[in-house]
């Protein structure tokens, strides 16, 4: 009742004939490839390809349309428009932070440890656990399996190689997140990019799976997902909350972005908080 | 019906005691009676005996005082002898008769004392009376005869001997009654104690009976609620047979019970249906369980529950929730206040019953058939005085108080539940809303980054650009310094040449439009004077009229050539499409060259395919320009011959955006022709053949690249097939396009780039994703080709160990840095007041005098400083050193031993923003 309301909301706000123009420029996207953006939060996706009309100056979604079917290339832009990729390394340091303190001590007691990173966009993530699997010793009997629907960004990923600018962040957020070493000690820099040291991605494995249309494909002890379902509809939210549940062993964790809540999900009955305020679930 | 047939405790106990005092006062009377009949008795005895006996005694007495006066008489004759025998004789008798009185009850005592009187008489008569005559008559002998004979003493005698038989009877008869009165005194006691015994045992009895009955009924009840306090189970009742207060207790008791029941009842139907919806959290639900709770409980068959939505006059109740729903059309989902009975419900706030219901009232469907319902009832669920929702039941049976007390009571309870549902609903809502708006901002926030990573990137892709080109530059000045500057020179004259171009080309359209102004008053003065109107002129001066006007005509032509040209180079030509008729193309061309071709005696053919469209959109000035250009250079270099005019529809080529169809039009010569070598210099403006083409033929050269240009506006292409001495034929392939097309500029690369420079939001974004990783130079390398962001830089290092500083101070020379150096925290904070252009400090942490952590935290402390990077210099494995570092204000640390390329990479790290 509340998600009609807000998508209805939504419609008024952005009109009848630009939600239609967008419904059927999101069918033919998913036909065209198999993406499907029809249940993400249509506001998000709307301001997304308005941002490419402006780019491209075109005045309605329609001519957008027409680009996308025809011409070469124009789908691929498109895709890339509406993957966002804003991550950062150790993002809410308190979250890795809680998951260094509570949940590693949990994952020693395995004897093997596979953990999901969903929507890992450029790694930055995924690097960040890496880290910290390592310091804390774990990271010899552990896999992690990065997934991103978007290609380019797991090719961004699997290089290992972050803008130098974004450094001095991800060094306060490092330390922030409970570091155990000095963070030089993980990449060397040159002029523009740090390079991260490719030993960090011995036990990662990067591959495309999309989230929407792609079903399990292993049980995991952790599953990360960050910042990913706040562009769904709530119907995909649970979808993908039941992809999660299937997809976890029991007394498995799921970390989820600071701004993101298992409350309202059809799963919550089966999680305990296991760190609520940093977003960290436990199947039970 | 208590007072029916009614034997109370108390009658009970009146009874028993009443029985008793019977009983008692029975044998009080009875024992009195007998103490009574004994007194007579005794008294009897008493009186009647010893008066007897007296009596006896006396007559005895009276008879020995008759013989004693006697005697004493006859012996004496002395007459006071005879007085006792006077008054016992004139006394006797009475006595005797009352004696006889006394004992006329016994006849043998009777007739002994007849016996008795008689011989008394005897005496007297014979004895006494005689005697005494006797003596008065003196008659001693006699007398003493008498005496001898003494008949007398013997009758006394016999008198005595009755009398004792008579006393030794009358004591007889004494001791029979003493005796008999004995017999009755033991009777008595005898009875007084089997009444004693009676009465006890009638006592015991009714004791026992009064109590029995009394104890047996409370038993009973206690017994019963005992049982029911034991099993719980209140359906039982107490049943007493007898009809006393305790049967009033009982049904007291009972109807206690009854009420308890009802009661409990009602609150176990109310918890009943209050458990039912409790934790529901959607008023659907709530509905849905409430109506069935409360119609399973009322017995009712038909059930909606209607819950208010909306306020004031715009309030709507509409159906939450029903039980066994209508069949077929029956029943609404909506109403208003006021509207019908259930709407009255909501103005009245009362509990509505309607009972009889009219035959075509709704029916409650089963599967089997239909039946219709008895009795209505709609109640109000209010709370806080307003009614929120109505409920309405339907029943086959008539409600019952028990039922309607029951809808009283769970809907008291159920308009705060209502409330409590809707309002964690509204409070769900929310939260869901302010949920997905966190998300949405969340997503927003993101997608801004999104866009200022994109911004970042793309002007970091612009200055990788930029930096690539420098790099450039800077590798070739590293290979060769001549090469460099050869380059550099080239790449300027290059761009002067660009500039100058486009400034030539400006200057030119300029020029070109001031040099037509005064030209066309040349143009016009001349054929004025040409034409001689006045007749002023001589034929000759005539003549040189002609020829400055043709003279002029060629300059103008030239000058409109000049200007397309520089108009094309500078970009300010516009092209303005419009419907042309094809048909007419042919004998336009026809008119214009037809002359030229008789002139030079050559022959000109134009030939149109019948499946060429009539309307063709296009620029026709333009169009025509370029067919007029093609045909005039084709006349121009064909000395004989002919010229071919082709005009067809073209197919083979791809569509451009908004072309309906091409033409392909050929003009084919049988000229001169054009080198291979030429192909490409001859649609260079002012290029021909070679000089000497020039010198024979004349003309500018514009023409060529004026159509070059001109198609490319037009959308189409340009093509040459031509060998030295064969012929040219120049094929052209053009679009009718009705809506136009957005003319696409054909930049210089100078000019694109700096269009790029100015508008990086054009650029395309894949190539940004592609970048760095996109780049084919290995990045260390491309790294360490770099300008370094060290270069100029000053790092100011404290240490105390020498070998330390040096070793760094030449590592970073070595990059090009200014390095200064402090041997200890004092040094550091007095150099740091000096220098103020400080970049970054590499601070030791084990130091003399003043310790790494102190003087960071002095660094600090002063505001101007709070930005400088301090990059830490800590022993390694000492995690609590790092924490006091970072507490101290350093910016990140460096485990020591210091390997330099780590060290290096820091510094990047904190150095790269200034």
């Amino acid at each position: 009742m509340n998600n009609q309301m807000i998508v209805t909301d939504d419609e008024l706000e952005i009109g009848y004939v630009e939600n239609l123009e967008a419904d059927l420029l999101l069918e033919a996207i998913f036909r065209l490839s198999g993406f499907d953006f029809r249940k993400y939060m249509r506001a998000s996706i709307i301001r997304r390809i308005q941002n490419r009309m402006r780019l491209e100056r075109i005045p309605t979604i329609t001519r957008l349309h027409e680009k996308v079917v025809h011409e070469k290339g124009f789908l691929e832009k498109m895709l890339n428009d509406f993957s966002i990729n804003v991550t950062e390394m150790f993002r809410d340091p308190e979250f890795f932070k809680a998951f260094r303190q509570h949940v590693v001590p949990e994952l020693r007691k395995l004897p093997e440890i596979r953990v999901w990173h969903a929507g890992c966009a450029t790694g930055e993530e995924v690097y960040s656990m890496a880290i910290l699997l390592e310091e804390e010793g774990l990271s010899e009997k552990t896999t992690i399996y990065a997934t991103d629907m978007n290609e380019k960004v797991l090719e961004k990923a699997k290089q290992g190689t972050f803008s130098l600018m974004k450094m001095q962040t991800y060094t306060r957020n490092y330390i922030q997140a409970g570091g155990k070493e000095a963070f030089s000690e993980y990449y060397s820099a040159d002029e523009h990019f740090a390079y991260f040291h490719p030993s960090l991605l011995r036990n990662i494995s990067f591959a495309q799976h999309n989230l929407v249309t792609d079903s399990s494909f292993n049980e995991f002890h952790v599953i990360i997902c960050r910042n990913v379902l706040i562009y769904f509809t709530a119907e995909l939210q649970n979808q993908v909350q039941g992809l999660f549940y299937e997809s976890l062993c029991p007394r498995g964790f799921l970390g989820l972005g600071n701004k993101e809540s298992l409350r309202f999900s059809e799963k919550t009955p089966y999680y305990n908080e296991f760190a609520a305020a940093d977003k960290i679930y436990r199947k039970r | 019906m208590i007072g029916r047939n009614r034997f109370g405790i108390r009658a009970k106990i009146f009874a028993g005691y009443l029985v008793i005092i019977l009983c008692l006062v029975v044998s009080i009377l009875s024992v009195n009676n007998q103490i009574a009949s004994m007194q007579k008795e005794r008294n009897f005895i008493i009186n009647h005996d010893i008066e007897v006996h007296s009596l006896t005694n006396e007559i005895e007495k009276q008879v020995l005082d008759m013989e004693n006066g006697q005697r004493g008489f006859i012996l004496t004759g002395d007459e006071s002898y005879l007085k006792p025998y006077d008054r016992a004789a004139d006394n006797w008798e009475s006595h005797y008769n009352r004696l006889s009185e006394l004992i006329s009850d016994k006849p043998t005592q009777q007739k002994r004392l007849a016996d008795i009187k008689t011989s008394i008489q005897n005496w007297i008569q014979y004895t006494g009376e005689p005697s005494i005559q006797l003596k008065r008559e003196n008659k001693d002998k006699e007398v003493v005869s008498f005496l001898k004979e003494d008949a007398g003493s013997k009758s006394v005698e016999q008198i005595r001997s009755q009398f004792d038989t008579f006393r030794t009877t009358e004591k007889g008869l004494t001791k029979e009654r003493a005796d008999k009165l004995d017999e009755q005194n033991k009777f008595l006691k005898t009875g007084l104690y089997s009444l004693l015994v009676i009465v006890v045992a009638v006592s015991a009895f009714i004791a026992f009976f009064v109590s029995g009955s009394i104890l047996n009924t409370i038993k009973a009840v206690v017994r019963s609620l005992t049982a029911m306090s034991s099993d719980g189970d209140l359906s039982q009742r107490i049943h007493v047979k007898t009809r006393d207060e305790i049967w009033e207790l009982a049904e007291a008791t009972n109807e206690l019970l009854n009420k308890i029941e009802r009661r409990e009842w009602l609150q176990s139907s109310t918890n009943q249906v209050v458990e039912r919806y409790q934790g529901t959290s959607t008023i659907k639900v709530l509905g849905e369980k409430f109506v069935t709770g409360v119609a399973h409980l009322t017995g009712a068959s038909m059930g909606a529950l209607y819950v208010r939505e909306g306020n004031g006059e715009k309030s709507v109740f509409s159906k939450k929730g029903s039980f066994s729903e209508p069949m077929g059309e029956a029943g609404r989902e909506t109403f208003k206040p006021g509207e019908g009975l259930v709407g009255q419900c909501v103005f009245e706030k009362r509990i509505l019953v309607v009972e009889k219901l009219p035959e075509n009232y709704q029916v409650i469907g089963t599967g089997l058939g239909e039946v219709r319902p008895r009795s209505l009832l709609i109640a109000p669920v209010s709370n806080e005085q307003e009614v929120i929702a109505v409920l309405e039941l339907a029943s086959l049976e008539a409600f019952t108080e028990q039922h309607i007390e029951l809808i009283e009571n769970v809907t008291k309870t159920f308009g705060l539940t209502i409330d409590s549902v809707l309002g964690r609903m509204e409070i769900v809502r929310l939260l869901k809303e302010s949920q997905a708006m966190t998300e949405e901002l969340q997503a927003q926030s993101e997608e801004l980054q999104t866009q200022s990573e994109e911004l970042q990137m793309q002007s970091e892709e612009l200055r990788m650009i930029n930096e690539q080109l420098e790099q450039r530059t800077l590798e070739a000045e590293d290979r060769s310094a001549e090469l460099q500057n050869a380059k550099i020179q080239l790449e300027e004259k290059a761009k002067q040449l660009t500039l100058s171009s486009r400034y030539k080309s400006e200057f030119l359209a300029n020029m070109s439009h001031e040099l037509r102004t005064p030209l066309n008053s040349i143009l016009i003065l001349s054929e004025m004077l040409a034409e001689n109107s006045s007749k002023g002129l001589s034929s000759e001066d005539e003549e040189f009229a002609n020829v400055i006007h043709s003279s002029g005509q060629d300059l103008l032509n030239l000058i409109n050539d000049i200007l397309d040209l520089s108009k094309v180079e500078a970009g300010k030509l516009e092209m303005h499409f419009s419907e042309m008729n094809m048909s007419e193309l042919p004998s336009q061309l026809e008119r214009n060259f037809g002359h030229i071709a008789d002139q030079k005696k050559l022959k000109f053919e134009i030939i149109k395919e019948r499946d060429v469209p009539d309307i063709f959109y296009t620029d026709e000035k333009r169009f025509q320009q370029i067919i007029k250009n093609l045909l005039s250079n084709a006349f121009k270099f064909t000395e004989e011959g002919k010229v071919v005019l082709h005009i067809e529809k073209e197919s083979g080529v791809p569509l451009v955006d908004g072309a309906d169809h091409w033409l392909k039009i050929t003009v084919k010569d049988t000229g001169i022709g054009i080198p291979k070598n030429k192909h490409d210099l001859i649609f260079e403006a002012f290029q021909q053949g070679d000089g000497a083409t020039v010198r024979k033929y004349g003309g500018t050269g514009l023409g060529l690249s004026i159509s070059l240009e001109f198609v490319k506006l037009l959308g189409g292409r340009l093509e040459l097939e031509s060998e030295e001495g064969e012929g040219s034929t120049f094929t052209l392939y053009i679009p009718s396009l009705p809506n136009g097309i957005v003319p696409v500029q054909e930049m210089d690369e100078a000019v694109s780039e700096a269009a790029a420079a100015l508008s990086p939001y054009i650029k395309d974004e894949n190539q940004m994703m592609e970048e760095p990783g996109g780049n084919n130079l290995p990045v260390h390398e491309q790294a360490r080709a770099d300008i370094s962001s060290f270069q100029g830089k000053t790092v100011l290092i404290v240490d105390d160990d020498y070998r330390n500083i040096f070793a760094l101070k030449t590592a970073l020379e070595n990059e090009k840095m200014n390095v200064i150096t402090a041997s200890n925290g004092n040094e550091c904070l007095e150099l740091l007041q000096k220098e103020q252009n400080i970049d970054m400090i590499l601070m030791d942490i084990m130091m003399p005098v003043m310790d790494g952590y102190e003087t960071m935290r002095r660094i600090r402390e002063n505001e101007e400083n709070s930005r400088i990077p301090i990059i830490a210099l800590t022993a390694k494995a000492m995690k609590s050193d790092r924490e006091k570092c970072l507490e101290a204000g350093a910016t990140d640390y460096i485990s020591k031993p210091l390997k330099i390329e780590q060290l290096f990479s820091v510094m990047r790290v904190w150095i790269t923003n200034k």
